[in-house]
């Protein structure tokens, strides 16, 4: 690692005014991509804001349906939140299987969103949720938020301070996982709400990131079970091809794992 | 083969051997006349259950330096030993057999112990350092206990046979009455007996030796096999398949080994449960990938190069039938690259079976046992191909 600056910022104020004085600074959470990127020397950054320690950006609250969860929550606080389990228990299976229990602890939410890996398991569950990413300046709706591969809408100097949405009546989440990285080589988050609208968001298949499969939330509103699948096609032209898996077997992932997670909801 | 030596077409004579005890012992643990009704329970939720055998017969305990002369060799195979008894009793070998995990520093030792009657902890194991131990060819073929132990026991012998003339000069007995039992040297049916540390001593102050005996208590041996040797086994893997994503899951696996005699089984089952592994990750997870277009290393690190972890493998239930090899003393035959042997194709042959096609390349990753591609992809055939192809200069002609 390259030598860097380290701030604890206090407030949200405080880690805003930090970044924008450094030459070329960098928010850290809980630095599980950051740290071990600027580790391996793929990133040299002058300064880091660490957001650990602001207090208004840790923690989950719950108001009737109206779920917040402050940004620099960690996974296992998301996954043990007796609180979330009782109105959306998919986000806490979801949080429950991230990496493994060293990522789960140091890892934060806000962390995961912003960095928007394309194998990451929140976007699916934001997508799908319909939420609302909260920032220092402004509320952003998780479909105009994820833009790309690792791209967000945050502006320079942004920084997520939480993540709201509504718990939804049914949800569950799937994944199949990468047999090197575990990370999420196919990821499906169903949603259906009491008026019948359906959401169905994918995550680790998708050519530009996550994405919403409008056939699947068509077929499932109109009949919520897995065998509203099974005439489904999914379309691998717009999928990811690597090593582990070509684009053909993620289209067929994408549905298996579409038809698990409403089995399991 | 029933009956041995058995000389087979090619070179290889195999010593000893009970090939039907093992596959006897392995189909008896797999349940392998069940296999039908789980197979059809499995097929009742979904799953695609198979089963897969491998037997295999090794050559190791590398090797017959002339044997591998003539095959071109510019070494020999021998292995070398020193046994130091120290003035106290405590003993060092050193050993051209490096322990990189295989635990010599225990089964070496206790060969030792059990042989004086001395504590073990009065053993010391040298290896690996090239200012002490004088030759050695090194680990691997399954050769430390077949060839490096064998050493350590010519030395052995040495160091008895002169540590019993001084405990038969010193007792006043003929050397032929001397036993070693529990660290002492005894005269058969007296109740005469010295401590080993005393004849130990006695070696080094060299005050009472007989007549024209060099002081001390050191011996060096060199070992050359005069045979290959033969472990042989039983491996039956059993796994269901689901269908919907070609992942497998194994559901048990059974290894059935005949290692000859066996100094430690724990650090035996153990060489067996990492070759197993090791064997596992072959058939299923591990492949090295290289960007066809640039020769770039894709898996150079473990986010992308899969190696078998606990949760990728199953219990192991293991059986050992040891019939002794009768070519080196100790009747050892060697364990550590069997697991890895027999592995891959039980495993390959219960994946072909669960899913009724054997055109299934390795590792049997799930997009290649899922139902829809079994081929290697046009992707994965570039990857296959030299990557010297992506450079017209070294074009193959």
């Amino acid at each position: 690692m390259y030598a860097t600056n380290y701030h604890r910022a206090s407030s949200v104020q405080d880690a805003v005014k930090l970044k924008s004085g450094a030459d070329d600074g960098k928010y850290l959470s809980g630095g599980m991509t950051l740290i071990a990127t600027m580790k391996q020397r793929l990133a040299a950054l002058s300064d880091l804001v660490d957001l650990r320690h602001i207090p208004d950006l840790t923690g989950i609250s719950v108001t009737g349906k109206s779920v917040r969860i402050g940004a620099a929550t960690t996974h296992y606080d998301v996954a043990s939140s007796a609180e979330l389990k009782a109105v959306c228990p998919a986000i806490c299976n979801l949080a429950h299987h991230i990496g493994d229990p060293h990522v789960r602890h140091m890892g934060t939410i806000g962390g995961s969103v912003a960095n928007n890996d394309p194998a990451a398991d929140y976007p699916a569950a934001l997508l799908a949720l319909d939420a609302v990413v909260v920032t220092n300046a402004r509320e952003i709706k998780a479909g105009d938020f994820f833009t790309g591969l690792s791209e967000t809408a945050l502006e320079e100097g942004e920084m997520i301070v939480a993540v709201m949405f509504d718990a939804p009546a049914r949800a569950a989440y799937a994944k199949f996982r990468n047999p090197a990285s575990r990370y999420a080589m196919t990821g499906v988050f169903v949603v259906r709400r009491d008026n019948g609208d359906v959401r169905v968001a994918v995550t680790g298949a998708g050519a530009d990131g996550v994405f919403r499969h409008s056939g699947m939330e068509a077929a499932l509103a109109a009949n919520w079970s897995p065998d509203a699948l099974a005439g489904i096609a999914v379309d691998p032209s717009d999928l990811l091809s690597d090593i582990h898996a070509n684009a053909e077997y993620r289209a067929n992932l994408v549905k298996v794992m579409a038809k698990r997670a409403v089995a399991a909801a | 083969m029933r009956t041995f030596p058995y000389q087979t077409p090619v070179i290889m004579n195999y010593d000893a051997g009970d090939y039907e005890a093992s596959l006897e012992a392995a189909m008896a643990s797999a349940d392998w006349n069940g296999f039908a009704a789980r197979k059809a329970e499995a097929a009742r939720r979904g799953m695609k259950r198979g089963i897969g055998m491998s037997c295999y017969i090794e050559a190791c305990g590398i090797a017959p330096s002339a044997a591998v002369g003539s095959l071109g060799a510019g070494v020999g195979l021998w292995e070398s030993a020193e046994v130091r008894v120290n003035a106290v009793g405590t003993i060092e070998v050193m050993t051209g057999s490096h322990s990189h995990g295989q635990g010599h520093e225990t089964t070496f030792a206790q060969l030792v112990a059990d042989r004086f009657g001395i504590p073990i902890d009065n053993v010391n194991i040298v290896h690996g350092d090239t200012d002490k131990v004088q030759m050695g060819m090194g680990t691997y073929g399954s050769r430390s206990g077949a060839v490096g132990m064998s050493a350590v026991v010519k030395a052995l012998d040495k160091v008895e046979a002169k540590a019993k003339k001084i405990a038969a000069h010193l007792m006043e007995a003929d050397e032929s009455d001397i036993i070693i039992e529990n660290g002492e040297l005894k005269v058969a049916g007296t109740d005469k007996t010295l401590p080993w540390f005393q004849v130990a001593l006695a070696a080094y102050t060299a005050h009472n030796l007989p007549a024209g005996m060099e002081p001390g208590l050191k011996e060096g041996a060199f070992y050359d096999p005069s045979n290959f040797t033969f472990p042989a086994g039983c491996y039956i893997c059993e796994v269901e398949v689901d269908p919907e994503t070609g992942v497998t899951d194994i559901i048990q696996f059974v290894a059935a080994d005949d290692f000859g005699n066996i100094i430690n089984p724990m650090i035996v089952e153990g060489q067996v449960h990492g070759g197993i592994a090791q064997g596992i990750g072959q058939a299923l997870l591990e492949n090295v990938h290289y960007d066809p277009q640039n020769g770039q290393l894709i898996t150079a690190s473990y986010m992308d190069y899969a190696m078998p972890r606990a949760d990728d493998l199953p219990s192991f239930k293991l059986s050992h039938q040891n019939t002794p090899c009768p070519s080196n003393p100790l009747g050892i035959k060697g364990c550590g690259e069997a697991g890895a042997i027999g592995s891959p194709p039980a495993l390959m042959n219960a994946i072909t079976d669960a899913i009724g096609n054997n055109n299934l390349t390795m590792p049997a990753t799930p997009q290649r046992s899922g139902l829809r591609s079994t081929q290697p992809t046009e992707e994965e055939t570039i990857c296959m191909r030299p990557i010297t192809i992506a450079h017209p200069r070294f074009r193959m002609p």
